[in-house]
């Protein structure tokens, strides 16, 4: 029969049975993703060109508050300040960091997981306690004005009042909060270093410090970078730590999103534009800085 | 009956209507239409489940509820259940998120803005019988349109809290908040009471209703004079700490810090500026619509009684509109000035009081933190 002939000629294949392994690996947390982060986020950016209103009266699409925002210039020179104080944050404790990581990861010591644990102890407590705590130390009264008192560099008349309510309160406790996420990823670099690349450049009469510049550096850099990015994105829009210690000189950005949200008579339009444009400048860094994260510069090979 | 008159008023819902009856035993919805009045009001002194109060941190089980001990001891089957707000827009969202609540305490400032919200109805005073004895200065303040919208309740004053030993004012002025020679030992309030108090010291004739050119000048006041500040202030606490620690010396405050510093043996005066003070009034409104107000009237006695209110201030520190209360504190009493029950309004004060501008004043604040 033809219809038997026809049916004889087709190629034999293997039937195929579709791969459902990634999209149902990979469904849920799309989903979430969708869910928990671009829906919000949706939501918030319609709250910022009025679409969606805190208030009942009348509202439609505008971009009065881009405009007021962007050419107001109270609220970018604060968002300057916040980066400014992220930079000083984050360059300071990787700088920190780095010797400390590099000891544990490079010095042979048998302890060095138990001085790791050390490092993230005082994460066993809570936040708030930990900045608090800071208060106790730097306040006009403190632990540190004690001493200065006691030493005579001061006189109880005239504490260091800048050592709390000020940008360096709020600044030393984001580093103190920081610190061991900072060490981690450069710690991990570097322990997964290829010992032989330091020993073939010694072979080569290379000195240690050369070795170090011209091996350990370029190639514990994700490490470093992970670790810059790790703090810097989330201090950024930090407001905890400075509505505890930073008094009204050591207001940030991230504040001023919560008060707009948060207090008084709420101004979302202009809160959303705030929290819209954090998420752009730090969506746009991420992408910036993640072409140092790739996993090829981590391996020696 | 008069009792509960405008409590009948409201539209009834055949289901409801039907409970009503079954409340009544059925006979009364069958014998007519004064069957159905009877049974209507047999059904709202027996209102179902728990009272739904939205209020401020402290008034609820943490801590404030002796105040309505014996609300909740009257109604067993109906005790309050709390809700935290932290400040009346916070409500406001909530009430717009869709949460049903019977009461809540806003400020004396939102009373007209949830009058005029149609979010609320007024209170039927009759049902309050600790309201003959409320200040009736605070009473007529919590009226909107001849309804009693406001119940009043917990209440104090915005003044100046320094240290004598540390501090020499130049005056009895709100000027002090803003004196160069105490830079950095400064506090003011996270609110927007500091452009209203910046409106009272530059002399503006209503400082609630700035125009736009003494909005400006409000602004460019206070934002030249931010860098004296230590810390703007948003909960007590933490002013409180910061005070007793010596990390400032001067702050915008309320009678119950005052007291709270003397108790720590501080050396402090309660400075009344001559620019008169401002003074604050928790008021509570009632939700339209709510199925439980009889319960909530109970409630709002219950915190009204002179017991409540000696105990708000014996333990709180705040003053309580009943004028029968009475603190054992003389140092509260004396910065209540509770000898005179028109203390709060003009001559001696200014009650806080509606901004039409609100949204503006708001406007202004937050910029002036962010400088």
């Amino acid at each position: 029969m033809a219809v038997d002939s026809r049916a004889g000629e087709l190629p034999r294949r293997k039937r195929q049975r579709p791969d459902l392994t990634a999209p149902s690996l990979l469904g849920l947390p799309l989903a979430w993703l969708a869910v928990f982060f671009f829906v919000p986020i949706a939501i918030v950016a319609a709250y910022s060109f009025d679409v969606l209103s805190f208030g009942t009266g009348t509202h439609a699409f505008t971009l009065r508050a881009w405009h007021d925002f962007l050419h107001g210039g109270v609220y970018l020179r604060l968002f300057w300040k916040s980066v400014k104080m992220s930079l000083i944050v984050s360059t300071i404790i990787v700088v920190l960091a780095y010797p400390l990581a590099y000891y544990l990861a490079l010095s042979g010591t048998r302890r060095k997981y138990v001085l790791l644990l050390l490092l993230i102890a005082p994460f066993l407590t809570s936040y708030l306690l930990r900045v608090l705590a800071w208060k106790v130390i730097l306040g006009d009264n403190g632990v540190l004005n004690s001493f200065f008192f006691w030493t005579g560099l001061r006189s109880p008349e005239h504490p260091f009042s800048q050592l709390l309510y000020s940008r360096f309160a709020v600044m030393l406790v984001l580093g103190y909060i920081w610190l061991p996420f900072v060490a981690l990823p450069i710690f991990v670099s570097l322990e997964s270093l290829d010992r032989r690349l330091l020993e073939a450049a010694s072979d080569l009469g290379a000195s240690r410090l050369y070795a170090f510049r011209r091996v350990t550096l370029p190639l514990s850099l994700p490490g470093i970078v992970a670790a810059f990015l790790f703090v810097f994105i989330p201090t950024i829009g930090e407001f905890v730590t400075p509505s505890l210690v930073g008094g009204a000189n050591g207001y940030m950005y991230g504040n001023q999103v919560v008060d707009l949200f948060e207090t008084g008579f709420p101004d979302w339009e202009t809160g959303s534009v705030l929290a819209i444009f954090l998420l752009v400048v730090v969506a746009l860094l991420t992408l910036v800085f993640s072409r140092f994260l790739q996993p090829k510069q981590v391996t020696a090979g | 009956m008069d009792e509960g008159h405008d409590l009948l008023e409201r539209p009834i819902s055949r289901e409801r209507l039907l409970k009503l009856a079954a409340a009544a035993g059925g006979a009364g919805l069958i014998a007519g239409s004064a069957g159905v009045a009877g049974a209507t009001r047999h059904a709202l002194s027996a209102e179902t489940g728990r009272l739904q109060v939205l209020d401020w941190v402290g008034y609820g089980y943490d801590g404030g509820q002796t105040m309505f001990a014996a609300y909740n001891k009257r109604y067993p089957q109906n005790k309050a259940q709390i809700t935290v707000m932290t400040n009346e827009a916070n409500a406001l969202s909530k009430f717009q998120a869709g949460q049903k609540f019977d009461l809540f305490r806003p400020y004396i400032g939102w009373v007209k803005y949830f009058a005029q919200s149609g979010l609320v109805e007024p209170w039927d005073p009759k049902l309050i019988p600790n309201l003959k004895h409320l200040n009736p200065y605070m009473v007529k303040a919590g009226q909107y349109q001849g309804k009693q919208y406001g119940i009043p309740n917990d209440w104090g004053f915005d003044e100046i809290l320094y240290r004598t030993d540390k501090v020499k004012p130049k005056s009895n002025s709100y000027a002090l908040l803003f004196d160069e020679r105490y830079k950095g030992k400064i506090a003011w309030f996270d609110d927007i009471e500091m452009p209203e108090i910046a409106g009272l010291l530059l002399g503006f004739k209503d400082t609630w209703n700035q125009t736009d050119a003494q909005l400006k000048k409000t602004q460019d006041f206070l934002t030249s004079k931010k860098h004296l500040v230590r810390l703007t202030w948003s909960s007590e606490t933490e002013m409180q700490q910061a005070f007793a620690a010596g990390d400032i010396w001067i702050s915008y405050a309320w009678p119950a810090d005052y007291a709270a510093m003397k108790a720590k043996g501080l050396p402090v005066v309660y400075m009344r500026p001559k620019e008169k003070p401002i003074a604050w009034v928790g008021n509570f409104m009632l939700l339209k619509g709510t199925p439980r107000p009889e319960l909530a009237h109970a409630y709002v006695d219950a915190w009204s009684s002179p017991k409540s209110g000696k105990w708000l201030e014996d333990n709180y520190y705040y003053g309580h509109a009943n004028t029968l209360a009475h603190p054992s504190s003389s140092d509260l009493s004396r910065a209540l000035q509770l000898n005179n029950p028109k203390a709060v309004v003009p001559p001696f004060a200014n009650l806080d009081r509606d901004i039409p501008k609100r949204a503006q004043y708001e406007k202004l604040w937050e910029q002036v933190k962010a400088s």
